[in-house]
């Protein structure tokens, strides 16, 4: 039968298993049986990442690409949000507007947002208008689509008891239609800010002259693993740190209203 | 609703007036810049008969559609079962989950760059960026989706006692079967995504390559094409998943009353 | 042959000395082909008692066995009923009572004819290839009886089966569920919390205190029913009538009442 285990056997369960991947791939790496090329141990990989903090490659040091590419991000996801979200919002609320959008919606839906990258070449050139581009294409639907969740699947309940106490419609809209809809938004955020990072990586290492994708594009161009390897380690680390911040803002609005999910 | 459709198609048809009139007729927007709908059609007689970036649509939409495929079914192959493993199994789940962890927050679109690194620019290396980015929602859904079968249907399972493969293929999977689904959606998108990206950053045919000598030729109306034929394939392909879905899921009410 | 016997049997969820403790010094024996329910109030860890017999639990102290054998997992011997039907919402009501019978590795042509019988007894034969989620709650806990009946068990474990259906369905559950005991008996646990249930099904009445649990009383329903001769009654209500009954339903009552006022104060 399916047995619970304590917390002290998952712990070491984790590092033996963490500890049995790293070692498999130093292992690896030191036996000589893949050339250090093709993979690098761990320990060259935090040397260059550690080397890369300082010295620069391809135009920037590692901090220096991130500052870039996370600039680029917060444009795109930003704007991605301010326009996305009063748009479901309002689709939510207004069904003609939602039967006039949606057919759009749905046909674009199965565009990847990296199929954007052609167009954002030819219109911006390398310039900072094409990762942006690329990124609000990659955040746009899930803010979008969250927020109209949000707002079409209030619990007519609510509505129903704002109205029996006369409630006017701006104050419906503020306090109860905005209010409700929080947790879907939110959600649809952490959701947005991941599609957004990674269409960011992606559209860097096409069209771009900075940032962590193109480093890592450089760095492969230029037969060096242990850059590729380094990047990918920071972008990890970026991502997840963004991850976890609206994780807990999420948990935060979800605590403070009794949900449990 | 026949409300809504007509309204879409009437949107759809909107749409398709003001690109002809921003482009053609009142030149607003300039040819360099996007597509009118004239040009759009001679870029996709250009593809499908003389051939573009090295060969005919066919073709590339072959190879295109085959890494995907290949890329997906070995991705849910080795993703199903795994999650199926960790969902079971707590011993497997504590052991397993730091590395997933770890492999996780990277982009799929990052492995791109290692992956020409080590298996260059041919179909390895595709499909082995399709296999990392599918990979991981097939696991996690379907982990999820063990997790998620109530506790007394379990229940009812061991009272019967039944040998382990039966106990796996009769109730574990089809009790994880609609979040299963969830996660194949997931990894086909993930897939295709993928699949573009990888084409985009160097490759010798498909729709990716086709998109990156349009772009680099300054041929926007093949960049439409292209586009045009990625979106079709992505919607063709998620209809077939699609159909598969409502055939194993029958049984389940949530979906039957959902849809309706 | 199937009789349960819990010998001083203490459950403690938690770690033994703070944990929560459920069970208390528990004593019963339940014989061969008896019909035993155990009533209480909420969290007196009834149900906890009919777990350990499944299989589900362990218990913390004690022996709890069946015929002399101690209990140490879950198996078609011991075959159980839900409150929450738990039937596979994936597999139609044949397939459902079929699972368990392939499991015994009995002969197909042996397994048509033991499921058509059971989905006769239980009026079930038109909605053989029904799944479930077709079905109203009262079929659907008849599929779920038809499941562990098929099974031919020693003992059937009940936990609280009638728990989830509406009030008119639960009264017609009850009828079919004492035709069926009465013509095919064998030992069965049931637990329940509505008195007047455990009066009309059961051979006897366990009593159980708050937690942590212990047995209080234990009645014996079944010789005063055939002194009474409460089967010649054929509706539910009329036997809910005779005063025999009332009086054993207040007994039960006011024996509970005891236990939620100590629970309050």
């Amino acid at each position: 039968m399916q047995k619970q285990i304590s917390f002290g056997q998952s712990l070491t369960l984790g590092l033996l298993g963490l500890l049995g991947f790293i070692g498999l791939w130093h292992g690896l790496a030191l036996s000589g049986l893949i050339s250090s090329v093709f993979l690098p141990s761990p320990l060259e990989v935090y040397d260059r990442f550690s080397t890369l903090t300082e010295r620069r490659f391809a135009g920037a040091t590692l901090p220096g690409h991130l500052a870039a590419s996370f600039e680029r991000f917060a444009y795109g996801f930003i704007l991605a949000a301010l326009i996305g979200i009063p748009l479901g919002l309002l689709m939510g609320w207004y069904q003609i507007l939602d039967e006039i959008v949606s057919p759009l919606f749905d046909a674009l839906r199965f565009v990847a947002p990296i199929a954007w990258v052609p167009f954002a070449a030819l219109w911006f050139g390398t310039g900072i208008g094409g990762p942006i581009m690329i990124i609000f294409a990659g955040a746009f639907p899930p803010c979008v689509i969250n927020a109209y969740r949000g707002a079409k699947f209030v619990d007519p309940r609510l509505i129903e008891a704002a109205n029996m106490l006369g409630t006017p419609s701006h104050r419906v809209i503020r306090e109860i239609l905005l209010p409700s809809s929080v947790p879907s938004i939110i959600s649809g955020l952490r959701v947005s800010a991941g599609l957004g990072w990674q269409s960011l990586v992606g559209a860097e290492l096409i069209v771009a002259s900075a940032g962590v994708g193109y480093m890592m594009v450089q760095g492969q161009a230029n037969v060096s693993t242990t850059t590729v390897m380094a990047g990918m380690v920071a972008i990890g680390l970026v991502g997840l740190t963004l991850d976890s911040a609206l994780r807990l803002a999420e948990r935060m609005i979800q605590n403070r209203r009794g949900l449990e999910h | 609703m026949p409300r809504r459709i007509s309204i879409g198609f009437a949107t759809i048809f909107v749409v398709c007036i003001i690109w002809y009139a921003f482009t053609t007729g009142l030149g607003i927007i300039p040819s360099g810049r996007f597509p009118s709908p004239a040009e759009t059609w001679s870029a996709l007689t250009h593809v499908s008969g003389r051939g573009y970036g090295g060969g005919d649509l066919a073709m590339h939409v072959y190879n295109s559609l085959r890494l995907v495929v290949m890329g997906f079914l070995f991705a849910v192959v080795t993703g199903v079962p795994l999650g199926l493993l960790m969902g079971w199994s707590r011993r497997a789940e504590a052991f397993i989950n730091p590395i997933f962890l770890i492999i996780r927050p990277i982009p799929p679109l990052a492995w791109i760059p290692l992956a020409i690194l080590w298996l260059g620019l041919g179909d390895a290396a595709k499909i082995m960026v399709i296999w990392f980015s599918a990979f991981v929602p097939s696991v996690i859904n379907t982990y999820a989706g063990v997790r998620n079968i109530d506790r007394p249907v379990l229940e009812a399972a061991y009272m019967l006692g039944m040998p382990k493969l039966r106990f796996i293929t009769e109730v574990l999977v089809p009790g994880a079967s609609p979040m299963i689904f969830t996660g194949l959606r997931l990894s086909l998108q993930a897939s295709w995504t993928t699949l573009v990206a990888a084409e985009l950053v160097g490759a010798f045919y498909g729709l990716g390559r086709v998109l990156n000598v349009a772009q680099q030729d300054l041929y926007p109306g093949m960049i439409l094409v292209g586009m045009i034929a990625v979106a079709i394939l992505g919607w063709g392909t998620t209809r077939v998943l699609g159909m598969a879905e409502a055939w194993a899921l029958r049984w389940n009410t949530a979906a039957l009353a959902a849809k309706g | 042959m199937g009789v349960i016997e819990f010998q001083n049997v203490d459950k403690v969820f938690g770690p033994r000395e703070t944990g929560f403790r459920a069970l208390q010094d528990i004593n019963l024996e339940i014989r061969d082909k008896e019909f035993v329910a155990i009533v209480g109030p909420s969290g007196c860890g009834k149900t906890t008692c009919l777990r350990m017999v499944a299989g589900f639990e362990n218990a913390t102290d004690g022996i709890v066995s069946v015929d002399g054998t101690p209990i140490k997992r879950p198996g078609p011997d011991r075959a159980v009923v839900f409150q929450q039907f738990a039937l596979f919402p994936w597999k139609s009501v044949y397939d459902n009572i079929d699972l368990g019978l392939r499991n015994l590795n009995v002969g197909r042509s042996e397994r048509e004819a033991r499921i058509a019988a059971i989905l006769d007894l239980m009026n079930l034969t038109q909605y053989a290839k029904h799944f479930p989620h077709q079905l109203s709650g009262g079929m659907q806990q008849r599929v779920a009886i038809a499941r562990a009946y098929v099974l031919d068990p020693d003992v059937l474990l009940m936990d609280e089966p009638f728990g989830a259906l509406d009030a008119q369905t639960r009264v017609v559950m009850q009828e079919e569920l004492v035709r069926l005991a009465r013509k095919n008996p064998r030992t069965v646990l049931f637990i329940t919390h509505a008195v007047e249930e455990a009066v009309y099904l059961a051979d006897r009445v366990a009593i159980m205190t708050r937690a942590p649990g212990r047995i209080k009383e234990v009645l014996d329903v079944a010789s005063i029913r055939n002194a009474e001769n409460w089967d010649s009654q054929e509706k539910i209500e009329d036997v809910m009538d005779l005063e025999s009954f009332v009086h054993l339903r207040t007994h039960i009552w006011r024996s509970l009442r005891e236990e939620k006022a100590a629970q309050h104060s």
